[in-house]
Formats: C-alpha cells, sequence, structure tokens
C-alpha cells in the first residue's frame, strides 16, 4: 500500500515528492481495470488501460498481465503525476468554498483518494495520494509536514520556489510517515 | 588570584539578565540570514563576503566595546588567557546568551595544547580557540552546495566583532573560522591568535 506525497510551491511546481510504502495492514484493492477488457481491444487502449490501472498498488502491479513490459516504477510515476495536476483544479474550487486547511479527499481515481492540505494564504498545497481512508493519520501527517516546511522556509538560502534538497527534512518526512500512515 | 572562572560565569549571567531589551531570536536569525543571502546576491563571491561580513563585525565590534566595558565594569585583563575567559564568559553571554568552550593555546612551538601558564601570558602568538555548541545567528539555516564549495563562513560578522572589540582596548588580534557545523564539520570554532599589543596613540595636537 503505497502514499505519493507532493509539496507544490505557489507556481504549482512541484518541490519535493515522495513515494511511501506503508507496513501497514494493506486493504484488499479493487481488481485491476485491465482484467476486464475484451481480448480485442486495441493494444495502444490496452496499454493505456493497463498503464492507469497499473498505478494501484506496487503489490497489485505484479499481477497485471496485459503483455505490457512498460509496467512498473516509470510509467507509474507519470501517473501519478497526471493525477496529482488533475486535482489542482478541484483544490482551487474547494478551496473557494471551504476555509479549512486540511481538505479531505478532493478527489477520487480508481482507487486513489487525494487529500489536499492548504497553507493559510494559499501559498502552498500538500497533496497525498492514498488507496485507504486514514483520515486522522493523514491529518495529523499533513500538519507534521508542513511543520516540518516552515523550518525549511526559515533557511534564508530557500526561496518560495527552490526544491527541498534536504536530506534532513527527507528523512524527517519519512519517519513521519511511517507514524502515521 | 584575580576574577575566577566561576565568577566570570556569574557576571555573564547578570549581565544578561539585566538587560531589559532582548530581541527574539528567530527574528534576530531571520534579520542576519537575509544580510548574508543579500550579501552573496550582491558580490556573488563568497570570499569576498567573508570579507564584507568581516568588516561589518569590525565596525560593530569597536562600539560594542563601550558597551561591554560600562556594563561590565571589568577591568584591564591581566593576561591573554584572561582575555579569552572574558570573551566567552561574559562577552558573548551578555550579547548572545551562549557561552563558548575556551581552550588556551601558548606561542608556538603550535603542537602544544597544554594550559600552563608559564606561557601564556601575553605573548604574541597565544591563542585561543572558541567552541560555540550553538549559534543563534545560524539557526534553521542550511548552505547550498555552492556556498559550500565558495568557503563561505556564515556567521563571520562574529570574527570581525571580536577583532574590532579587542583593538580597542590595544590588543591586534587575527579571528578566523576553523570549522563550523554549518559547513558539515564537527563542531563550530573561531581561533583568536594574539599579533602584538598596541600602543596607546597620542591624539593629534596634544604635545
Amino acid at each position: 500500500m503505497s502514499h505519493h506525497l507532493f509539496l507544490l510551491s505557489p507556481s504549482d511546481t512541484p518541490i519535493y515528492s515522495l513515494t511511501h510504502y506503508s507496513t501497514k495492514l494493506p486493504q484488499p484493492t479493487s481488481s485491476s481495470l485491465s482484467s476486464n477488457l475484451p481480448t480485442w481491444s486495441t493494444s495502444a487502449f490496452a496499454g493505456t488501460l493497463t498503464a492507469l490501472s497499473g498505478a494501484s498498488s506496487a503489490t497489485q502491479s505484479h499481477h497485471v498481465q496485459g503483455g505490457s513490459v512498460r509496467m512498473g516504477g516509470g510509467q507509474d510515476r507519470h501517473v501519478i503525476q497526471m493525477i496529482a495536476n488533475a486535482s489542482l483544479d478541484i483544490i482551487e474550487d474547494v478551496m473557494r468554498k471551504e476555509s479549512a486547511m486540511y481538505l479531505k479527499s478532493v478527489d477520487k481515481f480508481n482507487e486513489w483518494t487525494v487529500s489536499a492540505f492548504i497553507t493559510p494564504g494559499s501559498t502552498h498545497e500538500i497533496i497525498l495520494l492514498h488507496e485507504t481512508k486514514n483520515d486522522d493519520g493523514i491529518r495529523s501527517f499533513f500538519h507534521d509536514v508542513w511543520e516540518l516546511y516552515l523550518k525549511t522556509m526559515l533557511n534564508p538560502f530557500h526561496t518560495a520556489h527552490s526544491p527541498i534538497r534536504s536530506t534532513v527534512f527527507d528523512t524527517r518526512v519519512r519517519a513521519s510517515a511511517k507514524k502515521y500512515l | 588570584m584575580a576574577t575566577t572562572s566561576k565568577q566570570y560565569k556569574a557576571i555573564g549571567e547578570d549581565l544578561w539578565k539585566s538587560r531589559t531589551d532582548k530581541i527574539n531570536s528567530e527574528l534576530f536569525a531571520l534579520t542576519y540570514g537575509a544580510l548574508v543571502v543579500q550579501l552573496i546576491q550582491d558580490y556573488e563571491d563568497y570570499a569576498e563576503v567573508n570579507k564584507q561580513l568581516e568588516k561589518m563585525g569590525y565596525n560593530i565590534g569597536t562600539r560594542l566595546i563601550e558597551d561591554f566595558l560600562a556594563r561590565s565594569s571589568l577591568g584591564r585583563c591581566s593576561d591573554f588567557r584572561e582575555v579569552g575567559e572574558v570573551a566567552a564568559k561574559v562577552g558573548f553571554k551578555s550579547f548572545l546568551n551562549i557561552t563558548p568552550t575556551v581552550t588556551h593555546s601558548g606561542a608556538p612551538p603550535p603542537s602544544s595544547r597544554s594550559t600552563s601558564a608559564a606561557q601564556q601570558s601575553g605573548v604574541p602568538g597565544s591563542s585561543f580557540i572558541l567552541t560555540l555548541d550553538e549559534n543563534p545567528l545560524a539557526e534553521f539555516v542550511e548552505l547550498p552546495d555552492e556556498a559550500l564549495e565558495g568557503g563561505l563562513w556564515f556567521s563571520n560578522v562574529l570574527c570581525g566583532v571580536l577583532r574590532g572589540a579587542l583593538e580597542m582596548v590595544q590588543m591586534q588580534v587575527q579571528v578566523e573560522f576553523l570549522s563550523d557545523v554549518l559547513r558539515g564539520d564537527e563542531s563550530t570554532e573561531i581561533r583568536v591568535t594574539l599579533l602584538k599589543y598596541l600602543e596607546e596613540e597620542v591624539p593629534v595636537g596634544d604635545d
């Protein structure tokens, strides 16, 4: 069961991303889409669908057939990022209505849920793609990541758009992910 | 025996407590950080930035020593060793609320780090090393790679302050950073080396 985290700058470019494989009990995932495809479907379509369904949990991806050699981390990555980007629009809409920082799940895609966290002043967004429902854990995780990011921002050499490369930050985010997710 | 190290600590503590105008440390660190970043953008050469920070520190030091002497009402230090003690326990404590540890070192041969009093009194060449276990200037700071390669000493202003202050009390010293935790070293160390004692300058016009 994996989670994908993205930190976005004011210009909506990702300044930090993380993939975390949770060791907590994975929920039974729904069957992949490609198995529902009739065998005669065109390879291009099947390929796309396989790729999309391949965005399911890492454990699942081993089982997906379809002859897609591209299955694996690289393909998943693109899809994940596509999902994350797509959710940005929805986040903007929700942002206008709600004033809370933690927006619960804003979007759903296959079995992926997108949760978002917006900082006061709408400067930064933290987006998390996850499969299972875990509101409290995710809320605490968002707060943790937010606090870690605040400390990073206090670094005079860090601008709002610079990507975060600090290993300390990375370690701490991972530890927090392990704790809450 | 003159004022002992414990007494210096007590004096430093008192001075810090008696100061009523303190400033938020985050604000202080952010201000200094912004200053360094701006200098880097202006000069684009880390050696030059180091020099400018030191110069700024020098100007601060020449003024700071007056404040320090007025508040602490300490007399002249008997030897260079005492200078190190006072600077660490009273000076740093009363202005930055940190107490660096002092390691004294006599004149060459530089290999001996023993604290035998005989060698230290005021021989040019004697030095002491201040080891800062925390640095309020550098809270939250992480140096980017270019700064690390360029050789930036982030807190170089402190060197200037020490040099300026000591010059006002007739000591010409050389102050430099030996290591810095920001650079990935184990500790932050500043070495102060006595170059020579300055003669009292007679103001122009006097006979």
